[in-house]
């Protein structure tokens, strides 16, 4: 599963990962930036953009080839749409929405690849997202492992017992089937989640998280934000003055 | 049968998405805030255990017709047992975790993603239960929330592609909508079945509407709705109509040499040396609502 691998590669040691994580998110957004308003010779500057992060993810000792796989997520949705494009005859925008989307999937998952989620969404509270917010997608990302093991061991279950989705009869009795299921699964959560509190509120919880660590926005952070922001510029400058 | 879109980066033309980043923060710290005010902060536990089963549940598949399946969306659920407000955090938290953790849907569209499905997606759901979840009609409200839900933001989304310039011949436009209208019939499916299930075992989970409460919500929902019936007139029309539309309404407020035709001749000798004003311009612009945002949020706190 791939939010595994993300894991182990967020918890790399390199000069990327011990970067603040705002100075990164300030990175990301200037590159994100850049990338959407590429318009004049695209294809020229998504492939210096590319070769740009190409090196940092080198630098972030990721392996290179898994990362630039797990970014090609997003191509099954914009292949449809790029197809289209193609198809009714601006072959230019299709070829555009295939480099902009994965591109700036690639620049995410480096950031999310060299920062641990915890890290990086106290980042985010830092500069001022509402923390309730990102409380909710702390759990949430916490117990999705959980929830999903959860789903797909009555998957597996309801598979045993011979149900299928795929038939020609019986859609009604199957449909029904699938709805008590995540009934069952919806009630479960519920009370796991009253359990889960219980149990913070019988350790002290006060309705907020206490960070063990209180990332420092250190000089070397303000110097990585800078360089970082404008090298994808200086890129783009470079090879719209030569192409 | 993938019936909720999440738009990646790159897909919206620049004021597409600097508008709608700039409409989509302020709506969702304030409906943070209302959640926050109507949930004790402590029971946070259970908004972040409810949006890991909405991802969950996307593992158990419904049957559809012969050899395919779909499966649950979960707005209107998450609106019928926990509230508008609470449901439009969750599934805010989960756009932001598919975002980030998964790189489904982009960051700087994560602001469209969560007005299509965190804010409208859960609100226009509601409407329905709210109206009509007491009387006779019950069932008919419940399928009604699902469906109206998914087709809302589905539609939103596609009209906001649509703006930004995303061709799509009226044969494939005809498509996706059939596409959206099968979805939403089978959110609304589910959804009913669901919650009729989630009754038998325990009726406590699904909340009963009080009616006429609260007027901010009447109104996000109305929007909602509304902006979802324009967005089908304008996809109802051609994709041409709908640029032109948005050239006369400057609905991205920026003017016509914004909306991206690329590589279009004139706009190419004219955008040489304007880009790296229009990106400060959009950087500046995030920058203004995130001050502005975080203004509020200290006052408030006062």
């Amino acid at each position: 599963m791939h939010h595994v691998v993300l894991e182990r590669w967020s918890r790399g040691a390199s000069p990327i990962h011990r970067r603040d994580p705002r100075a990164k998110l300030a990175a990301l957004l200037v590159f994100l930036v850049v990338l959407a308003t590429a318009q004049q010779s695209l294809p020229a500057v998504a492939l210096a953009l590319f070769v740009l992060l190409a090196g940092a993810l080198l630098w972030a000792r990721l392996p290179l080839m898994g990362a630039l796989i797990r970014a090609g997520i997003v191509l099954p949705f914009t292949l449809v749409f790029a197809a289209i494009a193609w198809m009714s005859g601006d072959p230019a925008r299709g070829l555009a929405l295939l480099l902009k989307s994965y591109l700036s999937a690639l620049a995410v998952l480096l950031v999310v690849s060299t920062t641990a989620l915890p890290v990086l969404l106290r980042g985010l509270e830092m500069t001022g997202a509402p923390r309730f917010l990102l409380m909710v997608a702390q759990f949430l990302y916490r117990y999705l492992f959980v929830i999903s093991e959860e789903a797909q061991h009555m998957a597996k279950a309801a598979a045993s017992r011979g149900a299928s989705v795929r038939g020609l009869t019986g859609h009604g009795a199957r449909f029904r089937a699938a709805a008590g299921a995540l009934a069952v699964l919806f009630a479960r959560s519920y009370s796991r989640a009253e359990e889960v509190h219980r149990a913070m509120m019988s350790r002290g919880f006060l309705g907020h998280f206490e960070p063990l660590f209180a990332p420092q926005f250190q000089k070397s952070d303000a110097v990585f934000a800078i360089l970082a922001s404008l090298a994808p510029v200086l890129v783009r400058l470079a090879v719209e003055r030569t192409v | 049968m993938k019936a909720a879109v999440h738009i990646p980066d790159g897909f919206l033309s620049t004021p597409v998405w600097t508008t709608l980043d700039a409409v989509a923060a302020p709506t969702v710290v304030l409906i943070v805030r209302r959640a926050q005010a109507g949930f004790e902060e402590s029971k946070v536990p259970l908004l972040g255990v409810m949006g890991a089963f909405v991802f969950a549940a996307q593992m158990i598949n419904f049957p559809v017709g012969i050899g395919t399946s779909g499966h649950l969306v979960g707005a209107a659920l998450l609106a019928c047992t926990l509230g508008p407000a609470a449901a439009s955090v969750v599934m805010a938290a989960i756009l932001a975790i598919q975002a980030l953790v998964f790189q489904d849907g982009g960051i700087l569209a994560l602001g469209a993603n969560m007005l299509n499905m965190a804010v409208a997606g859960v609100f226009a759901g509601y409407l329905p239960f709210h109206l009509w979840g007491n009387s006779r009609g019950r069932r008919l409200a419940i399928f009604s929330s699902g469906a109206l839900s998914l087709l809302a933001s589905a539609v939103l989304a596609l009209s906001e592609l649509l703006i930004s310039g995303v061709r799509m011949p009226g044969s494939v436009l005809g498509v996706s909508l059939g596409l959206f209208a099968v979805s939403a019939l089978l959110e609304g499916a589910i959804t009913l079945a669901v919650i009729e299930a989630l009754e038998k075992i325990q009726p406590g989970f699904v909340r009963r509407p009080v009616a006429g409460k609260s007027l901010a919500f009447g109104a996000i929902a109305l929007m909602a709705v509304l902006l979802a019936g324009v967005g089908v007139l304008l996809a109802a029309t051609t994709p041409d109509g709908i640029q032109k539309l948005g050239l006369e309404t400057g609905i991205a407020g920026r003017g016509h040499a914004l909306i991206s035709t690329p590589l279009s001749g004139y706009e190419v000798s004219f955008l040489r040396a304007e880009w790296p004003r229009k990106a400060g311009a959009g950087l500046a612009g995030l920058g203004l609502i995130y001050g502005a945002c975080a203004l509020i949020g200290r006052g408030r706190r006062k």
